[in-house]
């Protein structure tokens, strides 16, 4: 992520730093990174998603259990809040690739912002759904897979609330954008992720 | 504060600690006291949060996220953070460094203070066995030390010491200047530490360590005592330096290659991690969950574990195999590597069947992740999915079967040089032959049902990761120690370890095979008194296994301090970490090498793999030598 240095090329010139490496792959080291770390939180999920149906599936209490409503509307609402901040998003990144500062900042913000509705709105479910994960497996998996969503929104957050601050400073540019790029990707996870979530929680 | 504080080293660590309890203390009292329970001090919640904030805190104080904090608030960045890079006295390795060869030897030497003390503690689980009935220590306290004693010696020893190993040798092998991801991998290994302290504090934790064995199995881990904890976290920090530092070779290999380096003219071991890397990655997420679910079911109260609320304990061992069954792969793949080179250069001759190798190495991959339920053939899962875990596990024997064959094809009328990492090598494969015998026998149903939970299981993984991964470890150690250190290792003492070893670990493991057919307990610390004899036998041999390990630890220590310096290819290695000084200079490379050939044409005239200069980078493809993989029976 050093790309993201402010421009101090000149720092370079009086400092003994290693040969440059080969490049043997058109793809970007950052990039390649955060996609295998995706990889690796996709498992997390998988492992989750194990858990949810084995209890849903194999176990032999009736499903679902006794008090157990979830509101799909709001959940609903909700995830369509979450996929328009990934198109916010989407503008913030194209608006740097034009040169568009305003563009990104707005992005940027609007993306923070909608971020945050959605897990507080969540933590709003939470609140009211009328049962605890110590009720019984099915509110254990529950929780589990949605509180495992919610802690990747709240990093998710924390990485967009860098971007926004540096957006902000000017941190980026047309040509120097993977600070941007690169949370980015991560926060599309996110929201693709919770799609599934979704569906396979409240719709199915 | 005072500058010494202020500064990223080991006091402003222990200050941040110290902080960090603090914020425990007050984070558990607060949150008490707002929800109001009673009592609002509460020991084990206080503890919980230690041992998961502590360590950041630790970390933090150490300086291991000075850079990210500044990148992040977008404040200037000073590229020095994180410390240096290269070491400049013992010291350095005592601090965080960006150096891949100071990480690496990091984790190699503190991966090896872990083996002995996990080693010492089987000296004590074979001191209590000595004799049927109580010696030494009480059923609880022994459950406690074989428990410990396996999670150190897989997470704190066999995994992360491979990734050190590649870890100093993987870039130069690749021609690259350093890791993707220096800072990353600075961090990976700092985790280490963290986890490891953790397990071994267990010991004080009230009603012991946590004694449920390296598995854990629910519901044993989620009513044992809070000692169950130290492992249910330690893991975490484990598990998430070794997926850091997977996706750090991923990165590195697929981007960072020299020119002319295609993925066929890559080196086995070069191979072998990415290969494992792969594993790491998808798997290792599933045993971060399945401690997740014991710790959400321990401190919240969730139900994913007890059936008399709807949950599956059943559940907890698929997760659990899902990754560990692929860890015996980590624990061994690169080790493949290891034996792939070492044998070449020992032999005189190219690797046998090099791209089959290779392909064999992600065949395993694969089919990897098809096995898991083989540890769970007498666990009262569905039945059904027996018979299909029983194929796929003899399946996996054949690209093993491919390897051990193409070993003993590349040692074919090779010239053999019998020294110490070779004599390893070849104890490794016969070994490993043996372990992986038993274990395509433990793969069939009814031998399974037969045998499980017996000696013959711990002769089994011993024979595998003892003779098969610790052999190639030793191997690796001895190969490229006067590449990590400027040294010669003092060969006649190599020689006494390696006997020493083969023959006492032998008489320890080759009993257990038929005392475990004959029906004795693993994991209990008595047993009936028809298997004294044995007993007996065993802890004798297992004390002069200990021993031999000290001559290893003498040998290390005295040739690194005064050995006979070495020179740059004491092998006549054709690789690239071999074609740079000993040890290489601190940035690897004046310039990046450009590669020309394959990497195991000994034997071949005039074959070269790398060349420096750049004179003849647009000749490669021309000067191609023989097909890689094709046996020279002339040599």
């Amino acid at each position: 992520m050093d790309a993201a240095i402010p421009a101090t090329g000149a720092h370079d010139t009086h400092h003994h730093g290693p040969p440059e490496a080969n490049r043997s792959s058109r793809v970007d080291p950052q990039m390649l990174g955060m996609l295998l770390f995706i990889i690796s939180e996709i498992m997390v999920f998988g492992a989750f998603f194990t858990t949810y149906f084995f209890i849903r599936l194999v176990g032999d209490q009736p499903w679902p259990a006794e008090g157990t409503e979830l509101p799909k509307l709001i959940a609903g609402v909700n995830t369509a809040i979450l996929l328009s901040s990934s198109l916010t998003l989407h503008w913030a990144q194209t608006s740097i690739k034009n040169g568009n500062r305003f563009g990104v900042k707005a992005g940027m913000l609007t993306t923070f912002l909608l971020g945050l509705t959605f897990l507080l709105v969540q933590v709003n479910e939470y609140v009211h759904i009328g049962f605890s994960p110590a009720d019984h497996a099915q509110g254990s998996v529950f929780y589990g897979l949605t509180g495992l969503h919610g802690a990747h929104v709240f990093i998710g957050l924390l990485l967009l609330g860098m971007v926004t601050v540096r957006a902000f400073r000017g941190h980026f540019s047309k040509e120097e954008h993977r600070g941007l790029e690169i949370p980015g990707i991560y926060w599309h996870f996110v929201d693709v992720m919770w799609i599934v979530v979704y569906t396979t929680i409240y719709i199915l | 504060m005072p500058l010494e504080l202020r500064r990223p080293g080991w006091s402003r660590a222990f200050t941040y600690s110290l902080l960090g309890v603090a914020f425990a203390y007050a984070l558990s009292l607060g949150t008490r006291a707002g929800l109001d329970y009673d009592p609002v001090l509460d020991g084990e919640s206080v503890l919980r949060i230690c041992l998961i904030g502590v360590p950041f805190f630790f970390l933090v104080g150490l300086g291991l996220f000075d850079y990210w904090f500044r990148w992040a608030s977008g404040a200037p960045t000073v590229p020095e953070d994180h410390s240096g890079h290269g070491a400049k006295s013992w010291k350095s390795y005592l601090y965080p460094n960006t150096d891949h060869k100071v990480i690496g030897i990091q984790y190699v030497v503190t991966s090896f203070f872990f083996m002995f003390v996990g080693g010492l503690m089987a000296m004590l689980i074979r001191a209590e066995l000595a004799a049927p009935g109580r010696q030494f220590v009480d059923a609880n306290t022994y459950n406690g030390l074989f428990s410990v004693h396996a999670s150190l010696l897989i997470f704190l020893f066999i995994i992360p010491v491979f990734a050190g190993l590649a870890n100093y040798v993987l870039p130069l092998m690749i021609g690259a200047p350093d890791m993707a991801f220096p800072r990353l991998n600075a961090l990976s290994f700092w985790l280490l530490p963290v986890a490891g302290f953790m397990m071994l504090a267990s010991f004080f934790a009230p009603g012991g360590s946590f004694a449920s064995g390296w598995t854990a199995y629910a519901t044993l881990s989620n009513t044992a005592p809070v000692g169950q904890e130290f492992f249910t976290i330690g893991v975490q920090f484990a598990g998430a330096s070794s997926i850091a530092t997977a996706l750090n070779f991923l990165v590195t290999i697929i981007t960072m290659r020299a020119p002319g380096m295609s993925f066929f003219r890559m080196p086995l071991l070069v191979w072998a991690n990415f290969s494992t890397s792969l594993l790491v990655v998808i798997a290792t997420p599933f045993v971060a969950a399945s401690q997740f679910f014991v710790l959400l079911d321990r401190s919240l109260g969730f139900n994913f574990f007890d059936p008399g609320q709807g949950g599956d304990v059943l559940m907890y061992q698929h997760v659990f195999w899902f990754y560990s069954h692929p860890a015996v792969y980590i624990m061994m793949l690169p080790g493949f590597g290891i034996v792939s080179e070492v044998l070449a250069v020992k032999s005189r001759k190219p690797v046998f069947g090099y791209r089959m190798m290779a392909f064999s190495l992600l065949a395993i991959v694969v089919l990897g992740f098809t096995v898991w339920a083989h540890h769970m053939f007498v666990s009262g899962m569905q039945s059904w999915i027996r018979v299909p875990m029983m194929v796929t596990t003899a399946i996996i024997a054949v690209p093993t079967g491919i390897k051990i064959f193409s070993w003993l094809a590349t040692m074919w009328k090779g010239v053999l040089k019998l020294d110490t990492p070779m004599l390893f090598t070849m104890g490794f494969i016969t070994m490993f032959v043996l372990g992986g015998i038993s274990g395509v026998m433990l793969a069939m149903i009814p031998l399974t049902i037969h045998v499980s939970d017996t000696y013959f299981i711990v002769a089994h993984i011993h024979y595998v990761l003892f003779g098969g991964s610790l052999f190639t470890i030793f191997a690796g150690v001895y190969f490229w120690f006067p590449k990590m250190t400027g040294r010669m290792y003092d060969e006649s003492l190599g020689k006494l370890h390696f006997w020493l070893t083969f023959i006492f670990f032998n008489v320890t493991f080759a009993p257990m095979h038929l005392i475990g057919v004959q029906g004795m307990p693993r994991r209990v610390a008595d047993y009936a008194d028809q298997f004294a004899t044995w007993n007996l036998i065993i802890s004798l041999a297992a004390f002069g296994t200990g021993l031999s390990t000290l001559v290893f630890a003498y040998n290390m220590i005295s040739s690194w301090r005064g050995g006979r310096r070495a020179p740059a290819n004491p092998w006549r290695s054709l690789t690239l970490e071999w074609q740079v000084s000993s040890p290489p200079p601190v940035f690897n490379f004046d310039e990046i090498p450009t590669v020309v050939g394959g990497p195991y044409e000994y034997g071949v005239p005039g074959a070269v793999h790398g060349v420096f200069g750049g004179k003849t980078t647009t000749a490669g493809p021309t000067q191609e030598p023989v097909t890689t993989g094709t046996p020279t029976t002339s040599a």
